[in-house]
């Protein structure tokens, strides 16, 4: 008996593969690859994939790409991830993209490297891929929907680190609490905040400490800092972990109003630190916006109208976008303070 | 009796399949199948062994960790400059060497196979994670990460599948693993070499979590402590799908096929036709639960017409 049912699992998948025999030539112009300009206008299918899936950030990207999914009309938007954030998870999803044969897929890659051979099958299979949210390999995708440029990163952390402590005149020594000494998107940011500084002659950056993403070390070394430094009047916490670290420190020692401390994180995170004071603005991109546009960058890559060469990109009630080189830049970073910061959930 | 429930799974998955096509027709392309089979082989390789050390009425909790302390045995070799020639068996060994070690204390020790597992299951991922400090080590040659995407990984499971069935139908080993899971106490008094019989299999569980963990890293290109997590559930249900008693004593190898096959081709459906990641988690469950009940119907009747006689 256990022999018979050996003998029945080969049978059984022949069966389901001659049926597809038939199902393929049936639906012919369903399963052959058309190139890209044939399927202009036409209804496509667009898989938008999240590093994590049901985080507040990501959810609030997906958001808006529904929004203009529904705006568009002609794009059928698969909106899944994996909940535990594994990337070989997602590898799964990108290979089951690439099995059903979708259009195009936009990726935000929580490891490129595990993530880059399966987007290259994609690629393979005749799918656009693209990046949002965070790049990879340049090889395995088309695009990347850049959300901020590290120099509009790096002015507006400086723009609003100097408005927190007077405008212009604002005076006093700021220092930088980093991820890793090693972390590239950080240093980069960094590099513009030391060109952005000497707009305000009043400010002396003393020091730049790593936190290693861990916020117990941004804790202490806020901590060191603001006793190393007695004139230290502003902490850049540039790190989504370091942030909450540093203005903790700063709540503790019974410094708030007197050292500001600024950086990038979502609302949520840094909601109740706005609200008490201990922090006056928190930087971030318009995530709504990020996931609307990468929408809209996915169509025009299938439309053809986004391609190599190309400057600009009509995207809806954004307007044009521009593109520099294979970046599709969002642009534009948002300020949360006190005033706005209950407006958003995410 | 164990025919009856590889007929469930036939049964299950012809219709699975077949509602497969109506609603969704290219889910059931070769093309489509190849490219989602690539995903079940390190789970497929793992549970061959598991169903083993089932059948003795032991249980293999750390089969996840193993792999995970395995693939970061193998990065580190890499990253260090060791040619992968030496770093690929080398760390197939240390898996070995890792089971082993279970198979040491379950048999010699006669520690609770559960307890034991369970705590190389915690000590393995831990030293996985202390040794490499939880980062991936990434950059593999290219010849490497082929090789998960070949027959290669489906041709160790077939080659260890078959092997497998043989020992466990024809050969005294197989009779001895049969005995020690329904009547351990009687086959010692047999002559039966208990111990020994476990902690080849044990070893042989590590072996093949060193197998699994080298179609991992070649197919995701990154060796990482938290791979592997959970494999041993995934690993444990398929084997219970494919009509092994949990007790012991029964099991094979034809089950065990069509519990992975239906287990995969479920969870794959699911999340094709609903595009909803979470929906995976509940499906192992679901699956297991139905076979079980339809089973049950007509084991019911039948007791009802023997009570009535």
């Amino acid at each position: 008996m256990k022999l018979t049912s050996l003998l029945i699992l080969p049978c059984l998948l022949a069966l389901g593969c001659s049926s597809t025999e038939t199902s393929k030539t049936s639906s012919a112009p369903d399963v052959t690859k058309t190139s890209s300009s044939d399927k202009g206008g036409k209804k496509i299918t667009m898989a938008l994939l999240p590093k994590k899936k049901g985080v507040p950030y990501f959810t609030s990207c997906s958001e808006g790409a529904q929004e203009a999914a529904k705006e568009l009309g002609n794009v059928e938007l698969i909106y899944d991830g994996p909940t535990s954030g594994d990337p070989a998870e997602a590898v799964k999803l990108i290979d089951q993209w690439t099995a059903q044969g979708v259009d195009v897929i936009a990726v935000s890659p929580n490891d490129p490297a595990v993530l880059g051979p399966a987007m290259k099958r994609a690629r393979a299979a005749g799918i656009k891929v693209l990046t949002w949210d965070a790049d990879a390999d340049p090889a395995s995708r088309e695009f990347l929907v850049n959300q901020a440029t590290p120099e509009e990163i790096g002015n507006s952390l400086v723009d609003a680190m100097a408005k927190d402590m007077g405008g212009d005149k604002a005076t006093g020594d700021v220092a930088i609490v980093t991820a890793s000494l090693t972390a590239s998107n950080q240093n980069e940011w960094i590099k513009f905040m030391k060109s952005r500084l000497p707009k305000y002659p009043g400010l002396h950056l003393v020091a730049t400490k790593p936190s290693n993403e861990d916020q117990k070390l941004a804790f202490s070394t806020t901590q060191d800092l603001m006793n190393a430094y007695p004139n230290l009047k502003g902490i850049f916490a540039i790190s989504s972990v370091s942030f909450p670290g540093a203005a903790e420190a700063i709540k503790q020692a019974g410094k708030s109003g007197k050292v500001f401390v600024t950086g990038l994180s979502t609302p949520n995170d840094m909601k109740s630190y706005v609200q008490q004071g201990v922090v006056k603005s928190v930087i971030l991109w318009n995530t709504k916006d990020l996931g609307y546009l990468t929408v809209y960058a996915a169509r025009a890559l299938v439309d053809g109208t986004l391609k190599a060469g190309s400057t600009t990109l009509k995207a809806g009630r954004l307007g044009d976008k521009n593109v520099v080189k294979d970046n599709v830049m969002l642009g534009g970073t948002i300020t949360f303070t006190k005033d706005n910061i209950a407006n958003f959930n995410f | 009796m164990s025919w009856r429930r590889e007929w469930t799974l036939t049964v299950l998955l012809a219709v699975l399949m077949a509602g497969a096509f109506g609603l969704e027709p290219r889910f059931v392309s070769v093309k489509a199948q190849t490219l989602l089979f690539t995903h079940l082989w390190e789970l497929a390789v793992v549970a061959v062994p598991m169903l083993l050390i089932i059948i003795t009425g032991g249980i293999d909790l750390s089969v996840g960790s193993t792999i995970a302390l395995s693939a970061i045995s193998l990065g580190l070799m890499f990253e260090r400059g060791v040619s992968l020639l030496i770093a690929v068996p080398g760390a197939i060994v240390i898996a070995a060497l890792l089971g082993a070690t279970n198979g040491w204390f379950v048999a010699r020790l006669k520690v609770h196979p559960l307890l034991v597992t369970l705590a190389t299951m915690a000590a393995f991922r831990g030293i996985a994670e202390g040794i490499s400090l939880a980062r991936p080590i990434s950059g593999y040659p290219d010849g490497f990460l082929q090789v998960a995407q070949g027959p290669l990984p489906a041709i160790i499971f077939g080659g260890l599948a078959i092997t497998t069935h043989i020992v466990l139908t024809r050969t005294v080993f197989g009779r001895w693993i049969v005995a020690i899971g329904t009547e351990e106490t009687v086959s010692r008094f047999s002559g039966v070499p208990v111990a020994r019989v476990k902690l080849v299999l044990y070893a042989v569980s590590g072996f093949a979590c060193g197998l699994a963990a080298m179609i991992l890293v070649a197919r995701n290109n990154t060796a990482k402590a938290d791979i592997g997590m959970g494999m041993e559930l995934d690993a444990i249900t398929a084997v219970v799908l494919g009509g092994a008693s949990i007790q012991g004593g029964k099991g094979s190898i034809p089950g065990l096929v069509l519990g992975l096959i239906l287990i995969h081709e479920t969870r794959e459906f699911v999340s094709w036709h609903w595009k909803q990641n979470e929906l995976n988690l509940i499906v192992i469950g679901s699956l297991l639960l139905v076979t079980v009940l339809l089973e049950r119907i007509p084991t019911r009747r039948k007791l009802g017409e023997i009570a009535q006689h």
